[in-house]
């Protein structure tokens, strides 16, 4: 366990690397990464913020997660591109496959970052990390960093030290040095508040954290403290998990071009929702125990509700329900932008537990079953309920990419 | 060569083994007349796959406008489309 060699490959600048790529292919002159550029939604349909940004960009002050709008006036010659996931997908699997020719220990941790265990490699690292940066580069387009170091953690850390297209390491010999003078909000983990809490005790930089006792963190932040304090000091150990994790919930949500401000309308956005969860739901073949649903408004202040059913359900029919009654019990009438519904404590399908006291109407799995039967053979549209029809309410919502599972970020390693 | 990149409509021939061989293509000129251009020679052809996307290139001979041109075809394979890459 001592001598592993782990690798974290991250895309710099991954969207919009992805789209200048593309645009070359497909013969611009242009290279979106050479001008001050962005990828950001369509501000029309109220989606717009940046979602990456150029390097360009960047010296003008933008920042990922802003909105379009303020991006444009820090710099009005602004280049914006719309997202397109589907790209995005192909562009990360081809890179999954390039580096599966390295170990085949290989963890894709999000869309555009990749653990990959190189303990057992037949290449010095540092010769290997430098093939597996230029074969990317020429072959697939784009440039990445990759991190280098005994674990998970200090990988990733590394990997995130100066942009682009570098190899970085970090041992356990190169903490002092190298992590512990960055500023403490950069440590994998830390957010905006935990940043305010420990700035607030006089603890701006890694090292100081590191440098605490261990029990007196405990004390303090308790658990989640702790942990931070490992890997201030470089201490995890998370295996590379190269299979797929079980899903543990699903949710869609939409922000809708418009301000939704009557019932009638909001339950249809809610049905649309539910009829997209519920299809990916049975397409994994699981049942979800609590459904909850939450709601944005238009002055973006947020507020959800969740119930825990008798009986794990996968039917469109029932999540329309539930969510449908949370939503009712919930709304104050303000204007809503944003809908989601999320599905949790999810279950294999092989038996179900009924229960004394709620309704099974055994027929619904059937008729969920044809639905989707005829929806993947003729299409997401070939059968559509009809209170949608000149609603101007799409009839499935949701979805980055709805036929494949977009591997999202999480805050576990 | 310039870089165009413009669709064309290709005859190609599909043999047994990996890619598609391109025979005839016709292209629309800017006065939407159109022409035919035979495929002489394929002097080298090479697969890219930037950002994921498979595309094979040929470079190709033949005769425009009278003249021996050498130039550059696309083909996608995700879309099945063809394009005169270069001329």
């Amino acid at each position: 366990m001592n001598d592993r060699i782990v690798f974290h490959i991250d895309v710099n600048s991954a969207y919009l690397s992805w789209e200048a790529a593309y645009n070359l292919q497909m013969g611009s002159n242009l290279d979106l990464r050479e001008v001050p550029s962005i990828v950001g939604g369509d501000q029309e349909k109220r989606h717009g913020i940046v979602l990456a940004k150029s390097i360009p960009a960047k010296k003008y002050g933008i920042r990922t997660g802003e909105t379009v709008y303020s991006a444009l006036e820090k710099c009005p010659q602004l280049i914006v591109v719309e997202p397109h996931y589907e790209r995005y997908m192909k562009a990360s699997k081809a890179m999954v496959d390039f580096l599966s020719d390295y170990s085949p220990n290989i963890q894709r941790y999000s869309i555009d970052e990749v653990f990959l265990d190189y303990s057992n490699g037949n290449l010095p690292y540092m010769e290997a990390a430098q093939k597996m940066k230029e074969g990317i580069k020429k072959e697939l387009g784009f440039t990445v960093n990759i991190g280098i170091g005994p674990n998970k953690l200090l990988a990733k850390m590394a990997s995130d030290f100066t942009k682009p297209d570098k190899i970085h390491t970090l041992f356990y010999n190169e903490i002092a040095e190298k992590m512990w003078p960055l500023p403490v909000e950069d440590l994998f983990m830390i957010g905006h508040r935990t940043k305010k809490k420990l700035n607030s005790r006089g603890i701006f930089t890694i090292g100081e954290l590191a440098h605490l006792d261990k029990n007196y963190v405990y004390s303090w932040l308790k658990k989640p403290g702790l942990l931070i304090w490992e890997y201030a000091n470089g201490i995890e150990s998370s295996d590379v998990k190269s299979d797929k994790s079980k899903v543990k919930s699903i949710g869609n949500s939409t922000t809708l071009p418009f301000d939704v401000t009557t019932k009638d309308e909001a339950l249809k956005v809610i049905l649309g929702i539910s009829e997209m969860v519920g299809m990916r739901l049975r397409e994994l073949n699981m049942r979800a125990h609590v459904i909850s649903v939450s709601l944005k408004t238009s002055e973006f202040f947020s507020y959800s509700h969740q119930k825990k059913l008798h009986i794990p359900t996968s039917s469109t029919n029932t999540i329309y329900k539930t969510a449908s009654t949370l939503f009712e019990e919930m709304w104050d009438y303000n204007p809503l932008r944003c809908f989601s519904i999320s599905l949790s404590s999810l279950l294999d399908e092989d038996f179900i537990q009924l229960s004394l006291f709620e309704d099974f109407n055994e027929k619904d799995i059937l008729l969920d079953k044809s639905i989707d039967h005829i929806r993947t053979k003729f299409g997401q549209d070939s059968v559509i309920r009809s209170s949608f029809l000149y609603s101007g309410i799409d009839p499935i919502i949701g979805g980055v990419v709805a036929e494949e599972n977009y591997p999202m970020m999480s805050s576990y390693l | 060569m310039k870089i165009v990149m413009k669709p064309i409509e290709m005859i190609a021939w599909f043999n047994n083994t990996n890619h598609p061989i391109p025979l005839r293509f016709r292209i629309e000129s800017e006065d939407k007349t159109s022409s035919v251009v035979k495929i002489d020679k394929i002097i080298f052809k090479e697969e890219e796959k930037i950002a994921g996307n498979k595309m094979v290139i040929y470079r190709c001979e033949g005769i425009i406008d009278d003249l021996k041109r050498i130039f550059e075809l696309k083909y996608e394979l995700t879309t099945c489309k063809w394009f005169l890459f270069k001329i």
